[in-house]
């Protein structure tokens, strides 16, 4: 999954550390605001209609799917599972927030983005969308630092992906300890 | 052991160790794919077979059940339908009602238009509590007893000065009634009607149905489908209104 390279080299890295905060970052961020959400999920379904986005149908299904969805992928992140796949998902959920407060900033309508619940119509929502958009264009950076450089500290992946030992110390002389044993 | 014996153990150690780590993969990914879909689906149905979706509809009804008509039979050829989106918590539709209510309730007495009453609720999930819905469906109950009009305003005149106190169980279906005139065999009609929460569908209708004609907040006023904006609503001369109406 990783390029062998960085299998290899055994000293840590400023990368797996900027991937270690990209990770953390963007994870907690997601299963915070998930849970939030989560005990009230009509007040998802309303946040999601003030955007006046999508078919009024849909807006329901999304409304109860994106908090579970947040939960999970900030769990997988924080524990660094699949971290490649699910950091670019949630980067592509971030650039889908960005596109949508976006949207209804150029249309000039007022809403509380309901990122951490709540949402709907307020009187002086436009003042916060820089702000809102300034922070998610934050966490697709914590998304690409999580899916650029892999996780090697603190993540399940290294044991999910850990190619096997190498088994030629069939002979009887010890061999040297590879360093990816031990990431 | 000859080194070509070895040579073919080891390949094949190695052969059993990478499928092991593919199954790993695979087993560990499938987990967690499953695992998110189930939640999502099922919170998805269990949620949405939760909604009430009884049929009971007030007898004056809007033909798309969006809304109940204050003054059926009333209205005159063409006159304009005047909509009031109102959720029965929010404080800034009782001062609405206490402002433009006397006008629109004598246009509408006047036919000279037909007043829409929209119930909405989704000050129910901002508040956490269910008084909306309740109010809405007590309202859509005294419609069938002929005494709508009346209700809504005693609903509101008796709207809590908190917002999120809302309304008790014996406020609804005893005292407002009461105030508005409810009595006799009509105040056992109009209790059961409550009691039996028929009307809940129909409510989450037109909830629903305001949310889906673009109504995000409340008080909302609709003129023949067109929104007046508050901010343009003549409040300190109210009497206004009734030129902007048939003038729009």
């Amino acid at each position: 999954m990783f390029p062998r390279t960085e299998a290899l080299s055994s000293a840590r890295t400023w990368h797996d550390w900027a991937s270690l905060a990209g990770r953390l970052i963007l994870g907690g961020v997601l299963l915070v605001a998930g849970a939030l959400k989560l005990p009230n999920l009509e007040s998802s379904v309303i946040a999601v209609r003030a955007y006046q986005l999508l078919p009024f149908d849909l807006t329901r299904p999304l409304g109860y799917a994106l908090p579970i969805i947040e939960v999970a992928l900030g769990l997988l992140l924080i524990t660094g599972t699949f971290t490649r796949i699910v950091a670019i998902s949630g980067g592509l959920i971030m650039v889908g927030f960005v596109i949508a407060i976006a949207s209804v900033w150029a249309r000039g309508i007022s809403i509380d983005c309901g990122c951490f619940g709540g949402g709907g119509e307020v009187e002086d929502g436009i003042a916060a969308y820089p702000w809102e958009i300034a922070r998610d264009v934050g966490l697709i950076a914590c998304a690409a630092a999580a899916a650029w450089w892999p996780p090697r500290l603190l993540a399940v992946d290294t044991w999910l992906f850990a190619e096997p030992a190498p088994l030629d110390d069939l002979s009887e002389t010890p061999q040297p300890q590879t360093n990816r044993s031990q990431a | 052991m000859t080194s070509s014996r070895r040579e073919a153990l080891r390949r094949q150690q190695a052969a059993q160790a990478k499928q092991k780590r593919l199954t790993r993969i695979v087993i560990a990914g499938a987990a967690i794919a499953a695992l998110v879909l189930v939640a999502v689906f099922g919170t998805i149905l269990v949620q949405g077979m939760n909604r009430p979706t009884t049929a009971s509809v007030p007898v004056n009804a809007t033909s798309a059940k969006d809304g109940i008509i204050v003054n059926p039979g009333k209205p005159v050829a063409g006159a304009p339908v005047v909509q009031l989106f109102v959720d029965y918590q929010c404080p800034v539709c009782k001062s609405f009602e206490g402002i433009f209510g006397p006008t629109l309730k004598d246009m509408a007495s006047k036919g000279e238009i037909q007043l829409e009453y929209h119930t909405m609720t989704f000050l129910d999930t901002n508040l956490r509590n269910d008084s909306s819905i309740r109010a809405g469906i007590a309202a859509a109950c005294s419609d069938n007893v002929g005494k709508y009009s009346d209700y809504h305003d005693t609903v509101f005149s008796n709207q809590p000065a908190t917002e999120g106190t809302g309304y008790t169980t014996d406020q609804l279906r005893r005292e407002f009634a009461a105030t508005a005139g409810i009595t006799g065999a009509d105040l056992t009609t109009f209790q059961q009607c409550y009691d039996s929460k028929a009307m809940a569908g129909f409510v989450n209708g037109t909830n629903d149905l305001a949310s889906k004609s673009g109504v995000n907040s409340t008080p909302t006023l609709k003129v023949n489908g067109k929104v007046l904006e508050n901010k343009t609503l003549p409040t300190s001369n109210p009497a206004q209104l009734r030129d902007l109406i048939l003038a729009s």
